[in-house]
């Protein structure tokens, strides 16, 4: 149980606060009825006298009762309203310290859904769970203290009746843990054959004739109804039982044969029976919710779970004694990065002892099919991963020995995808240098061939791009980012496939705005544009994670190696053309072409 | 959700649930009526049982009569037994799986309504995304259904029996307690709109903050880049305050009523007892009757005042009732009579004008045109200029507004949709595999396929060498594999599946883009065996890849304003002469 407390640290004081503002309201509202009790009390002794003072007593601690329990409510919603933005804030903090690589593998999906839809979980726990477990355990409690002072045979045969439900409460709150996980777990495949379904019915539309992907999505459901029979049939008995235990019939029966009995019998005067009527009936009662809660809390734990592992992500490590690059010259010295979870062995490694030099002012190109690993090293740069072995140096200076903000300092990047804010366009321009001058954002924007569409948006550089850009084509994202990278004006320059997503007809202004960036940087690209690299100072040739030709151009090409294989290839696609129908067209032709 | 919700009063609204919930059971509306009342009948005997207090206290306390007492009690343990019996077998509905089952029935219904219904409005964003919630939550707000009726039922039916049966002990007694009643359904009824509104501004913080995550993270490698991350997201902050400030001021605003609904009922039922008191005092009122009366009413105070919080659960089963019935409504695309089967493939465009649902200008204007049986027709423009359009309602994506397309000379309308579907394989630019084997995702195309078959289109889609490759062969379920396969692998998946599919008509939405060049050169081989001797439609940015096409239609602002061959339209100098000027020099070189 201490686990998922603990999550609730920052706010531990007003969730005390909150639980012992409904304690207290609990015993309020016992007090009020014992209050009630001393009325019926005086009205048998004297009948024809108004009991003023208890009832009185009686109305201003039921209304007491009342305020303190909306107060603790209050309370515990704020402070679960305030753990959200502390756990939100906390992980946002995090995120941006641990490294880009361990975000990209958990995926950016996954951790807005923790950071989201898990912490908002954490609500019901946090707001509504914590003053009920005060309720349900000071209520029985103090019931039966009082119970027991006013006459200690009917408190036992209360708690009898208690018990007898409690124990049965208590079985079915034990084992619940794989039930729990069963129900989940079919819960999430569900989910996934649902997100299956709804994402892919254009292909299932065009392709699934066999219905194999609605036969998924119901067997997914088939399998979640068996598990929640089978939790229903374990619950069944259990949850019936309790509630017809539990609920204030059996115990007001009981305590009305045993009174009565005790009555005739001359031990038990009427007032004190009417006490313990008022006062013991909702003992049972009172612990109802701990069953709902139980499950409220398994449920939460599973949140909990996902958020505290999220927190648990490594953080980079930051540099010993910060220190500055020299110059804008990048080394690989025997580089070697794994992805997998056994980094060196060899059939996991990404780059597999890489070694070279860019000198400032050069453009480096890395080429070579999918998977060849250069991606992997232009995403070392930035350090969305540390290599495992070897050492990668700006300026001389090793980059783990640098602060993020002297790295990011001396680095630009253009990704494949170009990412946009949700915000205006001289804003996005801008990102990174806020003090930058309207001027200056528009010199950035013309440079980077965007100025003229820019222009035309209907309100100019103020236009909001949408989310994530989604109002402008891909090569005009594009071009803003490069606008963006112009501004930063950092000494050196990694882009990764910038011009993936251009459309043909943005594709020379992305050009022209890629080399106005690129004068005088030192740049290191990732492309399979062959053509455009062609004047490249130096070419890296990447196959399976190793550096297997180094050179230019025109020395490749004639080399019958790697490069000279792949621009054979990419001269090959370029001249690709879908062919025309080999056969003349006609009504004869079509007809042999139905079925 | 329901405009016209606020206005209806509780009682109206709560009877316009019920039929829908039962509409919502189907086959397994008889059991939850009767396991219902049930709950209801179990509700009545517990008021009763609780009723049988006042004559017994009378015996005990008035006339010392035992026996009469001990015949009391027997009554009330009687009744008691019923109402837990009654309420036992009812839960049964719950506990036995029959509402599982409801649920799930009603589960493979919205699902069947999803393949039928319009991809358009499956699409659209909103709708999209409420399917999927639906088809998620749907179940757990259902099946709330038994719990909730019960706790309302003992929160109102049984203080309700209780009060009619005081009303033969003492009527004034009697009216006093229904005069509590008339007061919560109004407080319920002011309670609502004020619900409704926090609950709709809550979600739209939650919306915004749920983006600013998403962007957050999203661009968390170009925020650092930028060092624009952690604390110094400004925005991402201001949304995380701005969402406790709403959360925050909702909660206040919901626990007004819920104080005052509170003291109406805590208090109103010692106003009871207060004149239960006097009429003791006055001697006109037993004391055996007022111990008994305060004995029963203080157990109903607490359902009675949570009885609001229940019906915040009622809400939501309200609203997910009201969005089953809107997806359950949203018609398929009508089926023309009387049906029919096209035996050529030639396809016609004839005036065609369509506009998206949330869209404001028209996708495509009165557009014309023919795709020639057997033959490669390809559709170049800028982005946005319809191009897209055209294959959608080519597959009846939606309906054009006005025009129509016709298909062998056989309007689109008057195919059955299974058939069209059969008729033509497409080649999507982002390529979507299922959580499945390698050999399923391409024989969902044809499930009756032989597994040489399979073989045989998966080699002309040059996917032997690598499908042998991974860890289990063909038997690799690519879920597990996740991002093992490459963009261009995954697009001659693609590719094998259309050509097991073997349809006369290929729609191809550029396939290569984003490749890099060696998968291309796979792909291109793939897609060259695929368009062999069928009616091909192929949407292409990189205009080089159609020079061959037997006709090119250039689309512009969603009108056909160009067509003819490759070198025709060149020698033109139109729209499709700047278009491949522009692209000649886009091969340019970095200096």
């Amino acid at each position: 149980m201490s686990k998922p407390w603990d999550i609730l640290r920052p706010v531990q004081r007003q969730i005390q606060l909150a639980m012992l503002l409904s304690g207290t309201s609990v015993v309020l509202g016992l007090a009020s009825l014992a209050l009630l009790a001393l009325v019926l009390g005086h009205l048998i002794q004297h009948p024809h006298v108004w009991p003023w003072l208890p009832m009185a007593l009686a109305t201003a601690s039921l209304a007491t009762s009342l305020l303190l329990r909306l107060s603790a409510f209050n309370q515990s919603h704020y402070a679960a309203f305030r753990l959200e933005t502390i756990l939100r804030t906390n992980m946002a903090q995090h995120l941006a310290q641990v490294s880009l690589g361990h975000i990209q593998q958990y995926g950016a999906g996954a951790l807005a859904k923790v950071m989201q839809d898990d912490i908002k979980a954490l609500h019901i726990f946090v707001a509504d769970s914590t003053p009920l477990y005060a309720r349900a355990t000071v209520a029985p409690l103090c019931t039966l203290l009082i119970l027991v002072w006013l006459d200690w045979r009917l408190a036992s045969g209360a708690v009898a009746v208690l018990l007898l439900g409690l124990g049965v409460l208590g079985l079915a709150m034990r084992n619940t843990g794989p039930m729990q996980r069963r129900y989940n777990a079919a819960r999430e495949r569900v989910n996934a054959a649902i997100v299956e379904f709804v994402q892919a019915m254009p292909v299932v539309r065009s392709f699934d004739t066999g219905h194999a992907t609605f036969s998924r999505y119901q067997q997914a459901l088939e399998c979640y109804r068996k598990v929640l029979n089978d939790w229903y049939q374990q619950a069944g008995f259990t949850a019936r039982y309790s509630f017809a235990v539990l609920n204030p019939l059996p115990t007001l029966i009981v305590l009305l044969g045993l009174g009565g009995w005790l009555a005739t019998q001359g031990t038990l005067n009427f007032a004190t029976w009417a006490a313990v009527l008022l006062l013991g009936a909702g003992m049972a009662e009172a612990v109802m919710p701990l069953m709902a809660l139980h499950n409220l809390v398994a449920r939460a734990k599973l949140s909990i779970g996902r958020i505290q592992q999220v927190m648990a992500l490594p953080a980079l490590p930051p540099p010993v004694q910060a220190r500055l690059p020299a110059s804008n010259a990048i080394d690989f010295e025997s580089v070697s990065f794994g992805y997998g979870a056994d980094p060196l062995s060899d059939d996991e490694l990404a780059l597999c002892d890489v070694t070279f030099h860019a000198a400032p002012g050069t453009i480096t190109a890395l080429v070579g099919s999918s998977g060849a690993g250069k991606t992997t090293i232009a995403r070392l740069i930035p350090r969305f991963w540390d290599v495992n072995a070897g050492s990668i140096r700006i300026g001389g200076t090793d980059i783990r020995d640098m602060t993020t903000e002297t790295l990011m300092a001396q680095v630009a990047f253009v990704f494949q995808e170009s990412f946009l804010l949700a915000d205006s366009v001289a804003n996005n321009i801008r990102l990174g240098v806020p003090e930058a001058t309207m001027e200056e954002v528009v010199a950035a924007a013309r440079a980077a061939q965007a100025h003229s569409f820019i222009e035309k948006l209907p309100e100019g550089y103020a236009t909001p791009v949408g989310e994530r850009g989604g109002l402008l084509s891909g090569g005009q994202r594009q071009r803003i980012t490069i606008a963006r990278a112009l501004l930063q004006n950092r000494p050196i320059l990694v882009l990764d496939e910038p011009t993936a997503f251009a459309d043909p007809e943005n594709e020379a202004a992305v050009m022209k705005a890629l080399s106005a960036l690129m004068r005088n940087k030192t740049v290191m690209m990732v492309t399979h544009r062959l053509s455009t690299i062609r004047e490249a100072d130096q070419i890296l040739v990447l196959e399976r994670g190793q550096l297997v030709e180094n050179g230019q151009h025109a020395e490749l090409v004639t080399q019958s190696g790697v490069y000279a294989r792949l621009w054979q290839n990419h001269e090959q696609a370029q001249r690709w053309a879908l062919k025309r129908q080999p056969a003349a067209l006609g009504d004869d032709d079509a007809k042999e072409n139905k079925r | 959700m329901n405009p016209t919700g606020t206005d209806r009063s509780p009682t109206a609204s709560w009877l316009a649930t019920w039929r829908c919930l039962l509409k919502t059971a189907g086959g397994h509306a008889a059991a939850l009526r009767n396991s219902l009342l049930g709950l209801l009948a179990a509700a009545i005997a517990q008021g009763l049982a609780l009723a049988c207090l006042f004559p017994l206290f009378r015996a005990v306390l008035s006339t010392g009569n035992a026996e009469a007492a001990l015949y009391w009690l027997a009554i009330m343990s009687l009744l008691a037994i019923a109402a837990t019996l009654l309420r036992w077998r009812a839960q049964g509905f719950e506990y036995n799986g029959q509402l599982a089952a409801m649920t799930h029935a009603l589960r493979t219904r919205l699902g069947e309504q999803l393949r039928r219904m319009p991809l358009e409005r499956l699409q659209d964003s909103r709708t999209g995304e409420m399917s999927a919630v639906l088809l998620g939550n749907v179940d757990e707000n259902l099946n709330y259904t038994l719990a909730i009726a019960n706790l309302i039922m003992l929160a109102v039916v049984t203080p309700l029996t209780v009060a009619l049966a005081a009303l033969f002990v003492d009527w004034r007694l009697g009216v006093m307690l229904l005069l509590i009643f008339p007061v919560i359904l109004p407080l319920y009824g002011w309670r609502r709109p004020a619900m409704r509104r926090g609950m709709r501004q809550l979600n739209q913080a939650h919306r915004r903050t749920s983006a600013d995550i998403v962007e957050y993270l999203q661009g968390l490698p170009v925020l650092r880049a930028a060092c624009s991350e952690g604390a110094k997201a400004a925005a991402l902050h201001a949304s995380f305050q701005h969402l406790e400030t709403v959360q925050t001021e909702t909660r206040r605003q919901a626990a007004k009523p819920d104080v005052v609904v509170a003291s109406v009922v805590e208090l109103g039922l010692f106003g009871v007892a207060a004149c239960g008191i006097t009429w003791v005092v006055m001697g006109t009122l037993d004391i055996a009757s007022l111990a008994a009366t305060l004995v029963i009413i203080v157990r109903f105070s607490e359902p009675l005042a949570t009885f609001v919080s229940y019906t915040m659960m009622l809400e939501m089963i309200e609203a997910a009732l009201e969005r089953i019935e809107t997806l359950l409504a949203v018609a398929p695309l009508p089926q023309q009579t009387p049906a029919a089967l096209p035996d050529t493939f030639d396809i016609r465009f004839e005036d065609v004008s369509f506009r998206y649902t949330q869209a404001g200008a028209p996708a495509l204007a009165g557009f014309s045109a023919m795709f020639p049986a057997c033959s490669m027709t390809a559709l170049v423009g800028p982005s946005g200029a319809g191009k897209t359009t055209v294959t959608r309602l080519l597959m009846r994506y939606a309906d054009p507004q006005q025009g129509r397309i016709t298909l062998g000379g056989t309007d689109l309308r008057q195919i059955p949709s299974e058939a069209l579907n059969g008729l033509m394989s497409v080649v999507f630019q982002d390529v979507y595999l299922f959580d499945d084997s390698v050999l399923a995702n391409i024989r969902m195309a044809r499930p009756e396929a032989s597994e040489d078959e399979v073989r045989a289109a998966a080699k002309t889609a040059q996917c032997l060498a690598f499908i042998e490759r991974l860890p289990q062969g063909w038997h690799t379920r690519l879920g597990e594999i996740g991002d093992r396969l490459s963009g261009g692998e995954r697009q001659r998946i693609s590719i094998a599946r259309a050509l097991l599919k073997n349809a006369p008509i290929v729609i191809l939405d550029e396939p290569t883009a984003a490749l890099d060049a060696e998968n291309e050169l796979a792909v291109q081989h793939a897609i060259d065996a695929l368009v062999r001797n069928r009616t091909v439609i192929v949407i292409a940015h990189r205009l080089s890849t159609i020079v061959g096409a037997d006709r090119i239609l250039v689309v512009e602002d969603g009108q056909l304003i160009e067509q003819g061959q490759h070198d025709e339209l060149l020698v033109k100098a139109g729209r499709y002469r700047t278009l491949w000027d522009a692209q000649q020099t886009a091969s340019m070189r970095f200096l």
